[in-house]
Formats: structure tokens, sequence, C-alpha cells
């Protein structure tokens, strides 16, 4: 009597367990691609001081700010970044005489320490306005960029009073 | 832009092959590319795409097909967008920024 009981008791839960609806599954992938790829973003945009009536400066003892850009790269040796300081404004009051540009650009960052010989491996292009970097290692790299721009000719004149832009080219070509 | 290394394809045209590219825009501060061909020697190439001048609004992405006559396929050699700058008034520099890929 006992093992009819048990066996009407196994059989009841297997019935039971068979009837139950199962946990729901369903399998969702989320794809994606790595591809080679290069961003420039601006980091820090610069500005001019105007520390005297014949200079703006990007110089932050001058009360002007280095713009920073900043160069991604997915892949190594894929790309070579060539950044520029200006060489004229895109736009400013009629100036008759000549500006004088001088400028800088520097790696400020890096997001590996791999890249550390960056600056060094750079060569420059342009009479010097542009700098060109093999970009050798994956990752994020920081440009600072200065810029200097003197009014006269070297006869210190005054620039007239007005608004000044000038372009900072940050390019990123395909090796 | 991408890919870095594109490649010509037959268009449903005679006589003229196509790529399709692609552009993010991950600077806030820019909203229109231009795009430009240009052969080994910097010097631009004829090319045809919906519009010269695209808008890319931050943090999207847009696909277009160029078009290049097939006498000039393998003169091109840069496919480039070059950011288009507005004017501002409070004497800052402004950084342009121009993204090559190219055709090996």
């Amino acid at each position: 009597m006992k093992k009819l009981l048990l066996m009407t008791l196994v059989l009841g839960l297997t019935a039971c367990s068979m009837l139950m609806p199962k946990k729901a599954e369903a399998v969702t992938n989320i794809n994606g691609t790595v591809e080679s790829r290069c961003t420039v973003n601006t980091d820090t945009s610069g500005y001019y001081g105007n520390p005297n009536a014949y200079t703006l400066t990007t110089l932050p003892a001058s009360a002007g700010q280095v713009p920073i850009v900043r160069v991604d790269t997915s892949l190594a040796n894929a790309y070579k970044a060539q950044i520029s300081y200006p060489t004229s404004f895109s736009s400013s009051p009629s100036l008759s005489d000549t500006v004088v540009w001088t400028g800088a650009v520097a790696v400020a960052q890096t997001s590996s320490t791999d890249m550390s010989g960056y600056q060094a491996a750079s060569t420059t292009a342009d009479g010097g306005a542009m700098r060109i970097y093999p970009l050798s290692i994956a990752g994020a790299t920081w440009f600072s960029v200065s810029s200097v721009a003197t009014y006269g000719g070297g006869q210190q004149k005054a620039f007239p009073g007005g608004s000044y832009t000038a372009v900072v080219v940050a390019e990123c070509v395909a090796q | 832009m991408t890919p870095t290394y594109p490649k010509w394809e037959v268009s449903l045209i005679d006589s003229v092959h196509k790529t399709t590219m692609r552009i993010f825009n991950k600077r806030q501060d820019v909203k229109w590319y231009e795009i430009g061909v240009f052969d080994k020697e910097w010097k631009p190439i004829p090319f045809v795409t919906s519009y010269k001048i695209l808008q890319v609004k931050y943090l999207t992405q847009v696909n277009f097909d160029v078009y290049i006559n097939s006498s000039n396929k393998d003169k091109a050699e840069y496919i480039c967008s070059l950011s288009k700058l507005r004017g501002n008034n409070n004497n800052k520099p402004m950084v342009a920024s121009k993204i090559c890929s190219r055709f090996k």
C-alpha cells in the first residue's frame, strides 16, 4: 500500500513538472566591429592675450590660452597627425602692414608612455608651421599649439582695434 | 571618417566608380563637413556626391557615396573631410580638423 502511494506521488510530481511552464530563455547578441579610425577633437579652445599694442599671443603669461587638440587613433601605424599653427588671420580688421607669425606645436599629453618619443620623431613642413607626427601607437595624443602674431613687420605698430580670429589646423591623414 | 582604406567599386553607371564613406561627428562645435578627393600631390580631383558639404550633428553618423570618373580612379589617393567653421568675434583661435582616408 505504501509503495502504491509512493509511486502515485512520484508520478504526480513528474506530471506536474512537465505541465509547469519552463523559464523563457532568449539569446540576444550585441554585435560590434572595431575598425581603424582617427578622430580630432578640441580639448581646450585657446584665445589670444594682448600684452601690448602690437602683439597677440596665446601664451598664458600674457593672459592668453594655448589651444589643445586631441587626436585619437584606434590602430597603430595607420595615420599621421599634421598640426599647424596659424600663419594668417581668418578674420580681422583691415591690416595695412605686415603681421609676423610665430608658433610652436608640441605633444602635451599622451594616453600611453610608449608615445613619449612622438615629439622627437616628428618632422616639420610648410616653413615650420606644420609639424607631422607618425601615430605609431593606438591611443590618444593631446597637442598644444601656441601662436604669436606681431604687427608692423618689426616696427612694433599697434594692431587696429577689432576682433581677430586665426585657425589652427589639425589633420589626420591615413598612411 | 571611415573606412581608413576605402576601395572603389563599379557603379550602376558606365565608366563611373563609387565608394561609400561614413562620417561620425565628435566635435560639438562643428556641424558641417566638406568632402574633397585629392591625388598624390594634393591636387583636387573632380567627384560627385549628393552634397559636397554635409551636415553632421554632434555624435551622429552620416553615410554618403562618392562617385568618380573611372579614368580618375587610379589617380585618387585621398578622400578627406574638412570641418567648416563659423566665424566668431572673441579673439579665439579656432581649430579646423581634416581627416583623410587613403586609397591603396
